[in-house]
């Protein structure tokens, strides 16, 4: 009998020991990330990068958000997250917000629905004279119709718009949407900001570390697991990797291993678990139509032709890009053209001689041999991301008499020197915060954009772009994304080379990470992934 | 020796005033300033946020205003506000120094023990396979450079101890720390250490051929004690001048060295802030640095003083 | 008033050679040492020279197959991840090196003569004035200097040769301007002027002749630390600019980052630069015992 218990109790321990790992998260742990740069400022709604979502994220909370459990953002994957319900009225002009009660801020402060107002009054420009929140807004295009924000009361918040714009949602779902405190300001927005979300700043050293305990009050009861996030802010790049494969880190930065270096961290640390995905950060081409050569669109052409876009990949991502225009390519991607449409644009076409044919055919039309090639200076930032594909594109440029010197700018005056228009070609990334064309098309190409720094101006393609913005059935708007698409390629706006792509790579003891696979800016709020240490 | 003291004191603030010119004025020569970087770094180029960025600096003041400000305030103990932290920057860059500092010491520490020894030894065996040995070796220390020398111990130390000793935030005693910052110290001070050989192989040898060298071996004092005892006595005083000089020099081998062992010291700080345009903090470190070594110079000077009864100082 | 006096040198080791041979041999023996130094220096001038015939590729010819190659038959010091021939890249790396070192210690060397010797010539306020600014601009380290430098006038060849010359100027200038202070007093000085020689005349033809020795011990050291200060510079990422294989740049950011599965492109640029401060500091040591016996060792 009393062997018999025995057993049973044997077994029912046995059962659970070799059951917890599959439902029960740890709680506990500090959960070491390197990070690649000196974030400009811990003020998310102020900059455009990933060195400043991915650390912050995890210290707020959006109205909405992208559900964390979908690797593909989409527009009807979105949860609820200081934001209990939502609800359009009848023309789809007016969305409403139903908010989580009982939520504090980091100081204890209550959160309210007034709090939702001046975050989005500073980002359109009508927050009183007093407030400081925000200094700078590199999304305004983002909110450019959004009229009023009415506190309905301490739990309701609706959000006017001009027109309907399906799009508004999913940028309210984005990482780059927290919802700011009213009485917080700007400078400790910057430094060290107070948010209502998992995890609380401890201490953002420049150059040095960024430290985050746990929220204990977090109204998201059981969250987050870990106690502490320590990111160290290693900018060289091998002695990261070095880190990590030593067991100094437990995560590496966001797409910072590069597919060449890849099969080394592998070999280094054969249990260390990576993912690769596309960063929605393509690598494009900057051409100045307003100077000579390139206001001619022979030329331009020629160009666009003379692209090897698999030599690219093959140097810079061993093959593992996509190829794609401007919005990222299904499956990953929501609205971009299928294989079979984009291989039927002009430079696209797979028959990469029949290109070259036709681009030498051009250049020496217009009165350029290898002998007497055209000389231009390709202009990029004076960054290593940026450099090595300028670096292979004035290798290809060879091939259709081009001889291009590369000019690295300086970061501080790359948009300056661009928006002068002091350049004849420009190589240039572009990440998109949300894989939507709303973002994308205002922001890049729509004539009024503070970031259309190319200053591309087509009357016809602004008017796509409103009309696409508007319409509210998916299926017709995909088609009216395409027309532009097919509009931008036709005008060589800013021909895409690439849709980058990268690693991510990490402890198997860290589980829980599911990375997004249509944004990296995306999906960092942390409060899912534990430490099973 | 009171004038001249006073004298140099005087050379001493008037080479600070200088450098604080000097650093201020080339600052501004520099192409874009902190607000283009705040504003380009989050990917827009709006002059109407870039005016006011620059306003609320105070660097759209005229460049004179801007000197007086700064130096007004350094006179008093103020450093200013750090642009891009927008902490005060004695809060920046004070926890930093402490680090550095340790660095530079072990570093000259290792090159002291190392490159004393060493060079007495080649200046006793002159000419010896082992003299062209030790020359072959503090010259290629004067030759590898100190990054390149980092990477590989960092490989090293990865491959066949399976750790790297790059630097964590609170290491948890001072020996960790020491213990840590030996590494990268021992990268620094080679250079040095080469140095410092070379000088006392030197020094010894010009001593060793001095006449009272050769009374006291002619006494029928035994070869090695007079090469130990006399000579390297006599030997010493250039060795300390250069010691001080390298001491301040350090700062150059520190700037490689902590960028690629990820220490957050003062040297790589500069080079951050120089990238980010943050003239409070550039402008500072640089007085800094220009202060340890111009008062490190004069230490030197007093030293050679103190040890060389010979020298005076009288004008 | 001897220049650059080997026959002395010959003639105080008692010596009796004839022919350039006989006294390359004399030289090599007596300074075995200076004798390595002086090949490497003429092996890297050679191959900066000639980098076009030497390199098998365009050293900025991109291959996708030949991402991260193996050194080998195809590619003798492997390839970068780009796909770059590491030999060809390191062949014209000498070029850019023997450009950075030669032009900044030239231009550092003619400015730190012309102020060296004016102010040891003209003395009174400006010797005085120049004084002061050599002591502010000593009062930084080398590579602090040329950091500054360099940032301020931006990424490219020419700034970074700028940036290394200036910080070079004060140990020029003072040497000069001590031994012009010396010479001043010398007979033969007086004896020029009692003749009714001009003073710039009398400066170019009596004093700067004889400061040319150390300058030249002075010129080779100062040659290495150029050339190690670029290759920090542009390992600082403040250097030369991308498309010039530079050997400092070579092994910041991309290079560093294959360390790993490629050391070759860690390894070579390395030892390349290694390689050849070496040969100019066994080159410049020898050169100090010949040129300048008081510093004999």
């Amino acid at each position: 009998m009393r062997t018999r218990l025995a057993f049973v109790a044997g077994s029912l321990a046995a059962f659970v020991a070799v059951s917890a790992p599959a439902f029960a998260q740890k709680q506990g742990g500090t959960l070491r990330i390197s990070h690649r740069d000196n974030p400009p400022s811990a003020s998310i709604h102020e900059e455009a990068t990933i060195s400043v979502v991915q650390p912050f994220m995890a210290v707020f909370n959006n109205l909405v958000v992208f559900d964390p459990k979908e690797k593909v953002n989409s527009p009807d994957k979105i949860v609820p997250d200081l934001a209990e319900s939502w609800s359009w009225n009848p023309d789809q002009t007016k969305l409403t917000f139903k908010l989580r009660s009982g939520v504090k801020w980091h100081d204890g402060k209550p959160f309210s629905a007034k709090d939702v107002k001046c975050t989005w009054d500073a980002l359109i420009g009508k927050a009183d004279e007093k407030s400081d929140l925000i200094r700078k807004n590199p999304r305004k295009v983002w909110y450019s119709n959004l009229k009023d924000v009415k506190v309905g009361s301490d739990t309701e918040v609706t959000f006017e718009l001009g027109r309907p714009q399906p799009s508004f949602l999913s940028m309210l779902a984005a990482g780059y949407s927290p919802v700011y405190a009213c009485h917080a300001n700007g400078r400790d927005m910057r430094s060290k900001p107070i948010g209502t979300g998992p995890f609380k700043v401890v201490e953002f050293k420049r150059n040095e570390a960024i430290k985050l305990v746990r929220n204990p009050d977090y109204w998201k009861k059981g969250r987050p697991y870990l106690d502490a996030i320590d990111w160290k802010i290693v900018p060289n790049r091998s002695t990261r990797m070095l880190g990590f494969v030593a067991g100094e880190f437990d995560m590496t930065f966001d797409s910072d291993v590069t597919f060449p270096m890849l099969a080394d961290v592998k070999a280094q640390k054969a249990d260390a678990v990576c993912e690769a995905r596309p960063s929605n950060v393509n690598t494009n081409l900057l051409v100045n139509r307003d100077a000579p050569p390139f206001d001619n669109p022979e030329l331009r052409r020629a160009l666009s032709l003379s692209l090897d876009r698999k030599a690219f990949n093959d140097i810079l991502f061993q093959g593992h890009a996509l190829n794609g225009a401007s919005m990222l390519p299904p499956p990953a991607g929501v609205w971009g053209m299928s294989k079979e449409m984009l291989e039927s644009m002009p430079g696209f076409s797979p028959n990469r001689d029949k290109n070259l044919a036709e681009a030498r055919a051009i250049m020496e039309k217009l009165g350029y041999t290898k002998d007497k090639p055209l000389k231009i200076k390709v202009s990029t930032r004076n960054i290593a991301i940026y450099r090595d594909p300028a670096v292979i594109l004035i290798d290809q440029l060879k091939q259709i008499h081009i001889e291009g010197e590369l000019e690295p700018i300086d970061t501080t005056v790359w948009y300056t020197k661009i928006q002068g228009k002091k350049y004849s070609i420009g190589l240039n990334l572009t990440g998109l915060g949300v894989d939507d064309p709303d973002t994308n098309f205002y922001e890049n190409f729509h004539s009024t954009s503070d970031r259309n720094y190319t200053a591309y101006k087509n009357p016809e393609v602004d008017k796509l772009i409103e009309q696409q913005s508007a319409e509210l059935d998916r299926e017709k708007r995909k088609k009216l994304v395409w027309g532009v698409e097919q509009k931008l390629i036709e005008d060589g706006a800013r021909p895409v080379i690439n849709q980058n792509a990268a690693n991510t790579c990490w402890t198997p003891q860290l589980k829980g990470v599911l990375l997004q696979h249509n944004s990296i800016y995306n999906g960092w709020r942390f409060e899912d992934i534990w430490l099973d240490r | 020796m009171g004038a001249y003291l006073t004298r140099r004191f005087l050379l001493m603030a008037l080479t600070l005033f200088g450098m604080s010119v000097l650093i201020f004025v080339m600052l501004r020569l520099v192409p874009g300033n902190v607000a283009d970087i705040l504003v380009d770094s989050a990917g827009i180029a709006d002059p109407k946020e870039k005016a006011k960025i620059a306003r609320e600096l105070g660097i759209d003041r005229p460049i004179f205003d801007q000197y007086i400000h700064w130096i007004g305030g350094l006179a008093q103990g103020d450093l200013g506000f750090a642009y891009v932290s927008e902490r005060p920057a004695i809060e920046e860059i004070a926890p930093r120094i402490p680090i550095s500092a340790k660095l530079a010491g072990l570093a000259l520490f290792f090159s002291v023990i190392l490159g004393v020894p060493l060079g007495v030894i080649s200046a006793v065996r002159q000419n010896t396979g082992f003299d062209y040995f030790l020359r072959v070796l503090s010259l290629s220390g004067l030759s590898l450079p100190s990054f390149w020398l980092g990477l590989l111990i960092l490989m090293a130390s990865v491959q066949w101890f399976g750790m790297i000793p790059i630097y964590t935030n609170e290491p948890r005693s001072m020996i960790d720390e020491l213990l840590l910052l030996s590494i990268p110290a021992a990268a620094v001070g080679f250079r040095s250490s080469a140095l410092i050989m070379r000088l006392t192989r030197s020094s010894m040898l010009e001593v060793m051929r001095q006449d009272y060298i050769r009374t006291a071996r002619s006494k029928g004092a035994s070869q090695t004690s007079v090469n130990y005892d006399h000579a390297l006595r006599n030997a010493l005083l250039p060795v300390v001048t250069i010691i001080g000089i390298e001491a301040a020099f350090l700062v150059g081998g520190l700037i490689v060295t902590e960028t690629v062992f990820n220490i957050p010291g003062v040297a790589r700080f500069l080079v951050e802030a120089i990238l980010w345009r943050d003239y409070p903090i550039v402008q500072n470190l640089v007085m800094l640095i220009a202060f340890v070594v111009i008062v490190v110079n004069f230490l030197v000077d007093m030293a050679y003083m103190a040890l060389d009864p010979r020298i005076k100082y009288a004008d | 008033m001897a220049i650059i006096n080997h026959e002395a040198e010959l003639s105080r080791a008692g010596a009796n050679v004839t022919g350039w041979w006989s006294r390359i041999l004399f030289f090599t023996r007596r300074y075995p040492l200076g004798a390595v130094g002086a090949l490497i220096v003429l092996l890297f001038v050679a191959t900066a020279v000639f980098a076009n015939f030497i390199a098998p590729y365009d050293p900025t010819s991109t291959n996708a197959r030949a991402s991260l190659a193996k050194p080998g038959m195809d590619y003798f010091l492997g390839a970068d991840f780009m796909g770059r021939d590491m030999f060809s890249r390191i062949v014209f790396g000498a070029r850019i090196s023997l450009t950075v070192g030669l032009g900044a210690t030239l231009l550092g060397g003619i400015l730190g003569v012309t102020i060296g010797l004016m102010s040891g010539y003209l003395g009174g306020w400006f010797d005085l004035a120049t004084q002061r600014v050599m002591d502010v601009m000593q009062s930084l380290p080398l590579l602090v200097m040329a950091l500054v430098m360099a940032a301020s006038l931006g990424p490219s060849l020419e700034n970074t040769i700028i940036a290394i010359a200036i910080p070079l100027v004060p140990t020029v200038a003072r040497v000069v301007r001590s031994s012009t202070l010396s010479l001043r007093e010398q007979p033969f000085v007086e004896a020029a002027r009692a003749v009714g020689m001009g003073e710039v005349r009398i400066a170019v033809r009596h004093v700067l002749p004889n400061t040319l020795a150390p300058l030249i011990v002075l010129g080779t050291a100062q040659l290495g630390s150029a050339i190690l200060t670029e290759a920090s510079l542009s390992f600082l990422g403040l250097g030369i600019p991308e498309p010039y294989p530079s050997w400092g740049r070579m092994l910041s950011e991309s290079a560093a980052e294959y360390v790993r599965t490629a050391p070759w492109l860690v390894i070579f640029p390395g030892v390349a630069i290694s390689l050849t401060v070496f040969g100019t500091n066994l080159l410049g040591d020898a050169l100090r015992d010949i040129l300048d016996p008081r510093e004999r060792t």
